[in-house]
C-alpha cells in the first residue's frame, strides 16, 4: 500500500532542510521547486518526454531480456549440478563485479546505440533473477515433490504443477531486486555517451550545476522504481492469491 | 478366493553411514494384506515404519526384497498409479484450492469435467463439499487431513497408505477423524495400510495390528482385531479391546526398553 502520508511528510521534511538549514540554493533547492520544474518540463517546455521515454525503453527491454534468459537459466542450473556447477564461478564472477566497470568495454563493443545500453541493463537485472529462480527452485520442499511423484507425475508434470508454483514467488522477489539495479542500468549506461535519457540529463544537469534539472532526473527515476514495484506486486497478487492472507499483518 | 491386494517379500532397506557398516532401517519385512483389509502397523518411534511405507509406496528404493501389488512387481516411482498415499502433514500444495489439490492425481487422467465429478464426488464423501474454493490456509488442520485423504481416494487406488494421518491434530479432533476415517472406510471398501504410534487408534480402525520391533524394525507379532463391525467409540470399553491393546503396548515397551541400549529416545 502506498501510504500518501509518508510521501507527503518526506517532501515536508526536505523542504525545511533546504529552506532553513540549508538555505543555500546552489546546494539543495526545496521539492517545490523540482515539482515546478517538473511540470515545467512535462507540460510547458515538453522537453521531458524524449529522455523518459528513452530511459524506459532501455529499461523494458534489459528487465525483458534478463527475464527471459534469467529465468530459464536458473531452473536449469537449480535441476541440473553439472550446470550449475559450470556456470556458478563465472556467475558469481560476472555478479559481483561493479557493472560500472564492464559499461566503457561494452560501448567499445556495441557503439553508443541501444545495444550496448540493453546489454548494460541487462546485466544488472538478469543476476537477481537468476539466482531467485534458481534458489526458489532448489528450495521446493521435499514434501511436495514426494506428493507429485506418489502421484506418479511425469517430469514435465512435476516442473509444472510443484516445481514452476512453488518457485513463483521467489522469482517475483528476484524481480524486484532487478528493478532497482535494472534503473542503476540504465543510469549508467546514459552517463557514457549518451545523448538522451534521464541518466544523460542528470549527468547533463550535474556538469551544468542545474540542479532543478538534476533532481527532475533523480525523481523520476524514484517514481519509475516506485512504479516498477507496485506493478510486480499487482503481478504478485494475480499470480499467487494464495500467499495474499499470509502476509503477517 | 483372489490373492493378496498387497505382498511384502523380505523388504529390506539399509542407508550407508560413511562408515563401512550399513545402517539397517527394517529388515526381511513379509506381510500379506487382503482384499479389504485395514492393517495397522504400530511400533516404538524410529522403528522404520514411516520408511517402510515410503519404500512401498517407491519414494525410496529397497535395498532387497520386492513390493507386489496384485502380484505384479512395483519397480520404483515410475510404475502405475495403484496406491494412494495420504502424508503425516497434510502436504496439501498451498497455491491450489481444496478442489484442485484432490484433482491434482486425476487431472490429465482423466476427461476434466469427469476428473472434477470424481474430485467434487470424494471431497463430499470426506465431508467438505462448500470448502471446494478454499485454499489449505483457511481450512483446520482436521480438515486439511481430509483434503489429504481425499487427494488419495480420488485416484481410485488398489491400497490406500496411510503415514500417521491424524498425528498433528489435537486429541478431540483426532477421535473425530478416528470415526469419519471409519466411515468413510466402509464406504469405499479400500484396501489400507496405516502407521500408527497410537494403539487405541490401531485397534480402533483395523482389522489386523503388526507390532513392529526396534530398529531394525521386523515383523515383532501381528493380532487380528477381534471386534465387529461397524464400530464406535463405545468398543474401546469392550474387554477384548483392553486386553489387546495391553499386550501390543507391553510389546511396545520391552521393544523401547531394548532399544534403549544403543539409542537414545
Amino acid at each position: 500500500m502506498l501510504k500518501p502520508i509518508s510521501i507527503f511528510g518526506g517532501l515536508v521534511l526536505w523542504h525545511v532542510l533546504a529552506i532553513r538549514v540549508i538555505n543555500d540554493t546552489s546546494l539543495l533547492i526545496s521539492p517545490l521547486v523540482v515539482i515546478a520544474k517538473g511540470y515545467d518540463m512535462l507540460f510547458v517546455t515538453a522537453d521531458l518526454y524524449p529522455h523518459l521515454y528513452a530511459s524506459s525503453w532501455i529499461f523494458l527491454q534489459g528487465m525483458l531480456l534478463a527475464t527471459l534468459v534469467g529465468v530459464p537459466v536458473g531452473f536449469v542450473m537449480a535441476l541440473n549440478p553439472a550446470v550449475r556447477d559450470y556456470v556458478n564461478p563465472w556467475m558469481t564472477a560476472l555478479y559481483t563485479t561493479p557493472r560500472i566497470a564492464f559499461a566503457p568495454v561494452i560501448l567499445l563493443w556495441f557503439g553508443i546505440d541501444m545495444a550496448s545500453k540493453v546489454l548494460i541493463v541487462f546485466l544488472g537485472c538478469v543476476f537477481p533473477i537468476l539466482i531467485n529462480s534458481f534458489y526458489g527452485m532448489r528450495v521446493v520442499s521435499r514434501e511436495f515433490v514426494e506428493v507429485g511423484r506418489s502421484f506418479r507425475l511425469s517430469r514435465g508434470r512435476l516442473f509444472l504443477k510443484i516445481l514452476l508454483p512453488a518457485s513463483v514467488p521467489f522469482i517475483l522477489a528476484g524481480l524486484r531486486l532487478a528493478v532497482g539495479r535494472g534503473l542503476t542500468g540504465v543510469a549508467i549506461a546514459e552517463w557514457f555517451g549518451a545523448t538522451e535519457g534521464l541518466g544523460y540529463l542528470i549527468f547533463f544537469a550535474g556538469q551544468t550545476l542545474n540542479l532543478p534539472i538534476l533532481f527532475v532526473g533523480v525523481a523520476v527515476f524514484a517514481i519509475l522504481g516506485i512504479a516498477g514495484f507496485q506493478l510486480l506486486k499487482i503481478i504478485e497478487d494475480l499470480a499467487s492469491p494464495w500467499r495474499k492472507e499470509l502476509a503477517v499483518k | 478366493m483372489a490373492g493378496p491386494v498387497l505382498e511384502l517379500r523380505n523388504l529390506t532397506k539399509e542407508v550407508p553411514t560413511g562408515n563401512r557398516e550399513q545402517f539397517v532401517i527394517f529388515k526381511d519385512i513379509n506381510l500379506s494384506v487382503k482384499e479389504g483389509e485395514f492393517v495397522s502397523i504400530v511400533g516404538p518411534s524410529g522403528c522404520g515404519k514411516t520408511t517402510l511405507l515410503r519404500v512401498v509406496n517407491g519414494l525410496l528404493p529397497p535395498s532387497s526384497g520386492q513390493t507386489l501389488i496384485d502380484g505384479k512387481e512395483q519397480t520404483g516411482a515410475d510404475h502405475e498409479l495403484v496406491m494412494g498415499f495420504v502424508f503425516q502433514g497434510a502436504s496439501l500444495l498451498p497455491w491450489r484450492t481444496s478442489l484442485k489439490n484432490v484433482l491434482l492425481g486425476v487431472e490429465g487422467r482423466k476427461p476434466p469435467k469427469e476428473a472434477e465429478e470424481i474430485a467434487r464426488y470424494y471431497l463430499n464423501l470426506v465431508g467438505l463439499s462448500g470448502f471446494e474454493n478454499h485454499y489449505p490456509h483457511q481450512l483446520s488442520g482436521g480438515m486439511q487431513q481430509r483434503v489429504n485423504l481425499a487427494r488419495a481416494l480420488v485416484v481410485d487406488p488398489r491400497i490406500l497408505l496411510m503415514d500417521e494421518p491424524f498425528a498433528a491434530l489435537d486429541a478431540q479432533t483426532r477421535t473425530f477423524m478416528q470415526l469419519e476415517l471409519l466411515r468413510i472406510w466402509s464406504q469405499t471398501k479400500k484396501t489400507v495400510i496405516f502407521i500408527t504410534h497410537m494403539i487405541s487408534e490401531a485397534i480402533l480402525l483395523s482389522d489386523r495390528v503388526i507390532v513392529f520391533s526396534h530398529r531394525p524394525g521386523r515383523v515383532r507379532s501381528e493380532f487380528p482385531v477381534p471386534l465387529a463391525r461397524p464400530r464406535n467409540l463405545d468398543i474401546k470399553s469392550d474387554h477384548r479391546f483392553v486386553e489387546l491393546e495391553n499386550v501390543v503396548w507391553k510389546q511396545i515397551e520391552e521393544e523401547v526398553k531394548a532399544a534403549v541400549g544403543f539409542a537414545k529416545l
